[in-house]
């Protein structure tokens, strides 16, 4: 299987490479201005976070919005992607009242195959200025933790998921779960 | 799957011997990453490897004797250069932590420039691992801090760059520096620019005594809480001199006296991390040492912040 990673230069794009990697997956770092040709026998796709503020500077968000609209396979958006994503399909991002950074935990409102065999809450790092702020028509948020009200969301139809939190960090608990879920519905899809 | 070490020695073996078809010399500092990439090269490319130890004057007690014998019982051809007094020169009166670190990475670069023409050497290997070239930034990538070996390079430098475990994160390096038999796998990481930024404001050869005495004392009665199975031994442990001084009495006379911060830190990529939970009677033996054995300092704390939001290291 093939999934790749594309950079929003984020400082853990780098390890959601790893976590792919040790699941023995197929898997690349990408530029996030990659042509969407470049993708064509790719099974999905992790939009990383990054520096980039979506509300602010959108266009540094390079060819983002091209895969949410032309990718069929399944799309994971980790903080700024899952921001992004939320704003590129008609939902908003905007500055967090309060602003995350390190440890946190999240309760699971809505099971999703994202969060199967996982409890209803558990412990997350964070790492964000901004927040989904208006999911967008067609999603479920399915999580929360105390200071923001969108930890996780997805499409009710297309394999789109949103992450707030960072599950690819070595102190995010369950992790490599909600990758290897992620990965289910990747190999389902092709 | 997990990491392979055995695949990635061939691989990075066979690498570093397609890259460098003349000489190379390696920048060791002694740590996991950098004598690892040293052992590497070595089996890469025999007696075309030189490494240079550079004791800049801002290692830890004991520090470069000690690397010194572990290059030495690794069999890798090695240069010690002893250039503390142009460290300390070229930082006189800098306070900017991004200052201090670009400073000691050009420096390294000059004495290695010179080191590589007197070997003859066309390459530069480094033990670079994924964290510093990810929090050097560049394009998108903000810049957390300049790691000497990534933005502190010129870039106009003639030397060729390779670096066998670019794509790496500590513990990965040391299940291959176990592999290879390499002795400090299990050491605990220490930055390039060494004391330096753990002394918050200006570095003088002063300061620097008295956050490596500090130091010492931290590591040693960490380690003997380790041993003694009280605490799990932390990522990484070290004493930090703050610039800010407080009010102390001594003898029923007052002193104004420098602060040190202790940290202590658990993590497996040094990525994210947690504070330690040290036990108080640790902490306070601790601190009882340092303000009773290190002359100037009366105050000591303890730094209970995770990374993010902070650092692991102060600068």
């Amino acid at each position: 299987m093939r999934v790749y990673v594309v950079d929003n230069g984020g400082q853990w794009t780098h390890r959601e490479w790893r976590v792919l990697k040790y699941l023995g997956v197929d898997t690349k770092i990408v530029p996030n201005d990659s042509p969407v040709s470049d993708l064509k026998e790719v099974d999905g796709l992790v939009l990383s976070g990054g520096a980039p503020r979506v509300g602010i500077d959108p266009e540094k968000m390079g060819k983002n919005g091209e895969y949410l609209d032309a990718f069929r396979g399944p799309i994971l958006g980790i903080c700024a992607g899952h921001q992004f994503m939320a704003t590129h399909l008609g939902g908003a991002a905007a500055p967090a009242k309060v602003p995350e950074f390190g440890k946190s935990v999240v309760k699971v409102h809505e099971p999703d195959v994202l969060f199967e065999g996982l409890p209803d809450r558990f412990e997350v790092w964070e790492s964000h200025n901004d927040e989904v702020t208006k999911i967008p028509p067609g999603f479920t948020a399915l999580a929360s933790s105390p200071n923001c009200s969108v930890q996780a969301m997805r499409h009710r139809d297309r394999p789109l998921f949103g992450l707030q939190f960072h599950p690819e960090v070595e102190h995010t608990q369950f992790g490599p779960d909600i990758f290897r879920n992620f990965l289910k519905v990747c190999e389902n899809s092709t | 799957m997990t990491f392979d070490a055995k695949a990635l020695i061939v691989e990075q073996v066979e690498g570093i011997r397609k890259s460098v078809a003349g000489k190379a010399i390696i920048a060791c500092s002694g740590g996991v990453d950098s004598t690892t990439a040293a052992v590497l090269a070595s089996h890469a490319l025999g007696d075309r490897l030189l490494a240079v130890y550079v004791d800049t004057g801002l290692m830890r007690k004991d520090e470069t004797e000690d690397v010194a014998r572990t290059l030495k019982e690794l069999k890798v051809n090695h240069r010690i250069l002893r250039a503390a007094d142009e460290f300390f020169a070229a930082l006189r009166g800098v306070s900017d932590a991004e200052k201090k670190r670009t400073i000691i990475g050009n420096k390294f670069i000059e004495l290695f420039e010179r080191e590589a023409k007197t070997f003859d050497a066309d390459s530069l290997v480094q033990g670079t691992i994924a964290p510093d070239w990810i929090e050097s930034g560049g394009q998108l990538r903000d810049r957390i801090k300049t790691h000497h070996n990534v933005a502190g390079l010129p870039a106009n430098m003639k030397l060729k760059l390779v670096e066998p475990l670019r794509d790496l994160y500590k513990d990965e390096v040391r299940t291959v520096a176990r592999t290879l038999g390499v002795r400090v796998a299990e050491r605990q990481p220490f930055p390039g620019p060494g004391l330096a930024v753990r002394i918050v404001g200006e570095v003088t050869p002063e300061k620097t005594v008295l956050v490596r005495e500090a130091s010492a004392i931290v590591e040693h009665e960490i380690e003997v809480a380790a041993k003694d199975k009280r605490v799990p031994l932390p990522w990484q442990y070290f004493a930090v001199l703050l610039p800010v001084q407080t009010v102390g009495v001594h003898g029923d006379l007052r002193v104004y006296g420098q602060t040190i911060a202790v940290r202590a830190v658990d993590s497996i990529d040094g990525m994210t991390a947690t504070y330690s939970k040290i036990p108080h009677d640790v902490l306070d033996r601790i601190s009882i040492r340092i303000t009773n054995e290190v002359p100037g300092i009366n105050r000591v704390v303890y730094d209970v912040s995770n990374k993010p939001p902070a650092t692991i290291e102060w600068e």
